[in-house]
């Protein structure tokens, strides 16, 4: 606690105890003693012009010095804001001295520097639902232990984290990270628990291999179709959850969802689905994203729903109209 | 040297149309036919949408069947279409993929045929609504709207026959689940389902070669047949009309058919041929390469049947988990929505003519129509109808709406549980309601003349709205009550009232006040008339 | 109502020499049919107006845009490169450009054959009488005595046993059409695929030592599928894969811990299924006990199983028990083991009928 006393004077001045850690936003109290309130002042050695707090106060009170009687209300005002000051000292500096957070925080071992960043971020961001260590706290956020790279790329660079609320879906959103700090958080996470990470290098098929799109059809209709339906355009699942459409996915953020199984997803480790295969499914979901259909538009390819919609809205429509015009209304 | 006969092309007509004439005797029937009288409404082409567009599904379907195959031999593919390179598939599905890419115009040809097929069913249904709300089912029209029932079905079955025949994963899941729905018949069931389809799912590879030759052959030759019977009747009973003037029970008012309304009619093909061949072209239908060759273990979300299917699996997903065990027997909870509810539906449709002329005690016949607010009760029991198919159709496509909405499934199940009761009965109240105000309406035109929307002060201090009448008036003024004739009651001011503002038509005004002369020798009448002279006018009168 | 007019329609309209005009024959004629035209408007009785050549010129524009477009669609269709090209803009859009001209050709004539018909042909008010109702009572006395009369010569009251024979005897005849037509069909539904096998509908391809494998064949180990994730696996028999063995496709889900152990204890009221789970794994049927489609929908967190088709959800944990939608019964659990070569194998069949219901199923 520290007092702004604009008359100079007296000041209860405070000192954070040093801790080596950086400041946090929120959370951490930063415990405080003031000087013992029994100093005394210069000022008190000058007489009536006194300007100090107590001066002041005893003025106020009537200026009755050394106090042998009962202590005036302003006194005892000014003990009970010290006596408070001293509680607060005392919770404060207990909490500190048997939080677990202080003691640990010493003892991990040090981080990368893309690490170190990552932590910056994290512990501004992410640490009100996942906690300090990334160990999760209950009903909030899962933990972060293992779930390595890959997941956090996928679920910051699309957005999704920070959530904004807690609900059945992270939705894609604007990312509130750019793509190298998501690297950095992920490296954090990474370096903190381990966990399936993007490989490096391209993450399509090389080479003129014609199988590779077919391939990737075949793995994409059996393994991704059922909950992204054939054209990518995203399903609902149950209660309010869903599976995202997938025409805003990066190489990188298809790569990571496969990997690391973003929330409902199934995980598809590497030995089910080896790195070739990954890459020959992101190659396809590509084609999904960026192929032209030949046959006109696709009505948001989601099926015989607009297509039933399309024909009353547009068919029948124009047709009504075309009555309407031929035959009078007589 | 033969002599050269000559040639007269002048009189080559007569001299065709006599020796047709001397043959057949058609100088009368001809007549007959050219001569017939058509009323002229808009809502009686409704009917002619599904029959055009059924003409352009028999002109786009000869040409698939040039090319498509209906085998179920396996092969693997090595066409155009990259992404489903190697991929073993049927010969089916390699021809529809084949028809899609590699034959010239292919794609818009089956683009095409499937947007007529949808137009067609759509057509049926708002045709069928005209001649609901309107009453044209009455005797001696009954036999007809069983027919056209009947058509649906058809048309319902032709329909799903034919998406299915391509052999790919989204019409292969279709034909799953219409696998189970022949199973789940109680007694004979499985064996219902074995025999069409050779055997357990998905067969012995019959079942392909069946539907096709129903989809060309059997179901095509029907609908014909019972097209034909449905506009032949039309021809021989004579269309029905509205009421107005000159109109009875005993004629039919319009306009012969030739050449004015076959002219129209023609055009009228062409329209709707233009609307089919614009949809094929600009928009996408069933793009089959991306659902991939049907396999028993691949799905996809949003998996619908095309929107006239619908609402059968709206049902469907609505019908909770009941189901029969007894006995060591089972009725599986598909068989009530899949099976038992298109029935009753049907059941009810076909009875309803009969029903309600036993209702009404009404056993005369019928030619004149009715407007729908004069029947309340039928237009409420439409209503209701209507609302109970949307609902299962929105309930078909329940997984989309969430989907696009953000809503949860689970939650939009139980919506349609629950909407399928009380969202009826509640358009039941609407549709009477209004039907019974548009009737109070228009008796009160008819009483009191039409609202001119002119605000007269009268010397006492009340405000009155000035009415055009549309009966003599007696000394008071007050126009004599009409009976009401069964048509439509004019709202808005005509040539008399000309001080209105012009008559709105459509998509421009029918009459422009300046336009229409309030009595010959009298200049026209402008809405811009200064204020004081209409004051001046009205003291003077 | 020719009857009345027999003799006048056998002459000439003009026969009694007063030359009638053609529109007067017309309108005679017209009588003949019961049809009175009442009101009958030239649009144009001028000829020559401003009016009426204008409109001319606009159906006549129509028309020659509706050439202009069909031209342009036979150019299309033949010069435009058509070929399929996954990454050509020009080929994409054949397809389009052919549905365009197409339908702004039919757009026009139909627009143009319209407005000639509306705007320049004569309007007219015509009436013609209905004649329905019940045919005249002569008419119905003639028709009733012949049909009764058929019947006398028909003779079958006075023969009585031919009528009987011909009953007796037709029927089953009727038989013989239907037949073979239905009869040819007919395919039993509980007979065997293979001798020696059960009924296709309550067995599968999947037996004892029968192993788990990818759609290429490749056997599955249990390594090789992560927790919270799952696989499709088809029976390792011939064509195990395929269509032919539509009825065995099975999800291998590889639980996490704390929900593995919540099978395990959940199976304490499936006794027949409390052997079939191996470590973490569980393998259930893929073909939804509802209406068919493969019931593939995994979510890992909430382990349910969702199907697609009509949201039947199914919860992982208890046995694959239905908790939403139309689905009454559970997906079956495939008994699996790891055999000493590691990898996954069957240890029977399904204990109950996959997929949906149907009548002979306890």
């Amino acid at each position: 606690m520290t007092s702004d006393n604009p008359a100079g004077g007296e000041e209860r001045a405070c000192e954070p105890r040093s801790s080596g850690q950086a400041s946090s936003a929120g959370g951490e109290e930063r415990a405080c003693e003031p000087r013992s309130s029994g100093q005394a002042s210069s000022a008190e050695r000058r007489g009536d012009r006194r300007r100090g707090l107590r001066a002041r106060l005893g003025r106020a009170a009537g200026g009755t010095r050394g106090a042998s009687g009962p202590p005036s209300r302003a006194r005892r005002r000014l003990g009970s804001i010290v006596r408070m000051a001293a509680a607060l000292a005392l919770a404060g500096g207990v909490y500190s001295a048997f939080a677990p957070g202080l003691a640990t925080a010493q003892d991990t071992p040090p981080l990368s520097g893309a690490a170190e960043e990552g932590k910056a971020l994290f512990d501004t961001s992410c640490i009100s639902c996942h906690g300090r260590n990334a160990q999760g706290v209950e009903d909030r956020g899962p933990s972060l232990i293992g779930v390595g790279a890959a997941a956090v790329e996928f679920q910051v660079t699309s957005g999704r984290m920070p959530m904004a609320r807690q609900e059945a879906q992270a939705w894609r959103k604007p990312p509130q990270f750019t793509d190298d700090e998501a690297r950095q958080l992920a490296q954090y996470i990474q370096e903190m628990g381990g966990g399936p990470e993007i490989p490096s290098g391209p993450l399509t098929p090389q080479g003129d291999d014609a199988d590779a799109l077919a391939h990737g059809g075949e793995l994409y209709r059996l393994n991704c179709a059922s909950c992204h339906t054939y054209g990518g355009g995203g399903g609902a699942l149950s209660s309010g959850k869903s599976a995202p459409p997938l025409d805003n996915a990066t190489e990188r953020q298809i790569y990571a969802a496969m990997l690391s199984g973003p929330q409902n997803m199934p995980v598809f480790g590497d030995s089910q689905l080896t790195p070739d295969e990954k890459k020959q499914v992101v190659a396809y979901v590509q084609t999904l994203q960026h192929d032209q259909e030949p046959g006109g538009w696709h009505l948001g390819r989601i099926g015989p729903v607009t297509e039933g919609l399309a024909i009353f809205l547009v068919g029948v429509t124009a047709l009504v109209f075309a009555t309407l015009w031929i035959a009078g209304k007589s | 040297m033969r002599k050269r006969r000559k040639v007269d092309l002048r009189a080559m007509p007569g001299a065709s149309a006599n020796a047709i004439d001397e043959r057949f005797q058609v100088a009368r029937p001809l007549r007959g036919l050219f001569n017939k009288v058509f009323p002229d409404h808009w809502s009686f082409l409704l009917g002619e949408i599904a029959l055009f567009s059924f003409i352009v599904l028999l002109l786009t379907g000869t040409f698939l069947t040039l090319f498509f195959d209906p085998s179920m031999e396996e092969v693997v593919y090595n066409g155009s279409y990259a992404p489903l390179r190697g991929v073993p598939m049927s010969r089916a599905y390699e021809s529809t993929l084949e028809l899609s890419f590699d034959v010239r115009g292919g794609l818009i040809m089956r683009q095409m045929h499937h947007w007529a097929a949808l137009l067609f069913m759509a057509a049926i249904l708002i045709h069928m609504f005209r001649i609901f709300f309107t009453g044209a089912f009455r005797k001696p029209r009954e036999l007809n709207w069983v027919i056209g029932i009947l058509l649906f079905w058809l048309g319902f079955t032709e329909g799903f026959a034919g998406y299915s025949l391509p052999d790919d994963g989204l019409s292969g899941t279709g034909l799953r689940i219409a696998h189970a729905i022949m199973l789940s018949i109680p007694v004979a069931g499985s064996w219902v389902a074995s025999s069409i389809f050779g055997g357990e799912f998905p067969g012995n590879g019959v079942f392909l070669p069946r539907a096709y030759i129903l989809h060309v052959l059997l179901v095509p030759g029907i609908l014909l047949a019972l097209i034909g019977i449905h506009v032949g009747l039309v021809f021989k009973q004579m269309h029905t009309q509205w009421p107005g003037p000159g109109r009875t029970n005993r004629n039919v008012v319009g306009e012969r058919m030739f050449p004015r309304y076959a002219i129209k009619q023609g055009g009228f093909f062409m329209l709707v041929f233009a609307v089919v061949a614009l949809m094929g072209g600009l928009f996408s239908i069933n793009p089959i390469w991306l659902f991939g060759p049907y396999e028993a273990a691949v799905v996809s979300a949003a998996s619908q049947p095309d929107w006239y299917v619908m609402f059968l699996d709206g049902s469907t997903r609505l019908f909770p988990p009941w189901e029969i065990r007894a006995l060591g027997y089972t009725v599986p909870p598909l068989f009530w929505p899949t099976v038992v509810l298109p029935g009753i539906l049907t059941m009810l449709a076909v009875a309803y003519p009969f029903w309600e002329a036993r209702k009404t005690k009404d056993n005369r016949p019928h030619n004149l129509l009715q407007r729908p607010r004069d029947v309340p009760v039928r237009t409420a029991l439409g209503a209701m109808a209507i609302t109970f198919y949307i609902v299962l159709t929105i309930s078909g496509g329940n997984d989309v709406v969430a989907e696009t909405f953000d809503i949860s499934l689970n939650a939009m199940t139980w919506a349609g549980r629950v909407g399928l009761f009380v969202l009826p009965p509640l358009g039941y109240y609407v549709a009477y309601r209004a039907c019974l105000g548009l009737q109070q309406h228009d008796r009160e035109v008819l009483a009191h003349g039409v609202e001119t929307g002119i605000i007269r002060r009268l010397p006492d201090g009340r405000f009155i709205e000035v009415h055009q009448p549309l009966s003599p008036v007696d000394d008071h003024g007050h126009p004599t009550e009409l009976p009401y004739s069964g048509w439509v009651v004019p709202k808005k001011m005509n040539r008399l009232g000309a001080l209105g503002p012009a008559i709105r038509g459509f998509f421009y005004p029918i009459e422009r006040p300046a336009e229409a002369p309030v009595s010959p020798g009298h200049p026209p009448v402008t809405s811009e008339r200064p204020r004081d002279q209409l004051e001046d006018a009205g003291r003077s009168s | 109502m020719t009857q009345t007019h027999e003799h006048t329609a056998t002459t000439p309209i003009d026969a009694d020499g007063a030359d009638k005009t053609r529109w007067e024959i017309v309108r005679e004629g017209a009588r003949e049919d019961g049809i009175e035209i009442v009101h009958y408007e030239p649009p144009f009785p001028v000829p020559g107006t401003k009016g009426e050549r204008r409109l001319q010129r606009v159906v006549a524009g129509m028309f020659l845009f509706t050439g202009l477009c069909a031209t342009a669609f036979v150019v299309i269709y033949i010069f435009w490169p058509w070929e399929y090209n996954r990454s050509d803009t020009m080929s994409n859009l054949y397809t389009p450009m052919l549905g365009l001209t197409m339908g702004l050709a039919l757009t026009t004539v139909g627009l143009g054959v319209m407005t000639w018909g509306k705007k320049l042909i004569p309007r007219e008010i015509s009436i013609q009488s209905r004649h329905d109702g019940a045919s005249t009572p002569r008419d119905r006395q003639v028709i009733t005595s012949t049909l009764l009369y058929m019947g006398d010569e028909l003779g079958l009251k006075r023969r009585p046993m031919l009528g009987l024979s011909l009953l007796a005897g037709l029927a089953p005849l009727g038989a013989v059409v239907a037949a073979p037509l239905i009869g040819g069909m007919i395919e039993d539904p509980h007979k065997p695929t293979e001798p020696g096998g059960g009924s296709p509908l309550t067995t599968t391809a999947w037996a004892d030592k029968v192993r788990l494998t990818r759609k290429d064949g490749t056997p599955i180990r249990p390594e090789e599928v992560s927790a919270g994730g799952q696989i499709t696996v088809f029976p390792g028999v011939p064509h195990g894969a395929t269509n032919q063995h539509a009825d065995s496709p099975t999800l291998l889900i590889h639980l996490r811990a704390e929900d593995a152990d919540e099978l395990r204890r959940n199976l304490h009221r499936y006794p027949e299924d409390e052997g079939s789970v191996w470590g973490n794994f569980v393998a259930y049927s893929k073909i939804c006990t509802h209406a068919g489609c493969p019931a593939s929908l995994y979510e890992q967190q909430t382990n349910r199983l969702l199907c697609p088709c009509h949201q039947s959800q199914f919860l992982i944990t208890d046995n694959a028990k239905p908790i939403f939608g139309p689905a009454t019964r559970r997906m079956p659990m495939l008994p699996i083991t790891v055999n000493d070569e590691g990898v996954f194998e069957a240890t029977s069949d399904f204990k109950s009928p996959i997929g949906p219901g149907f009548w002979e199923r306890s």
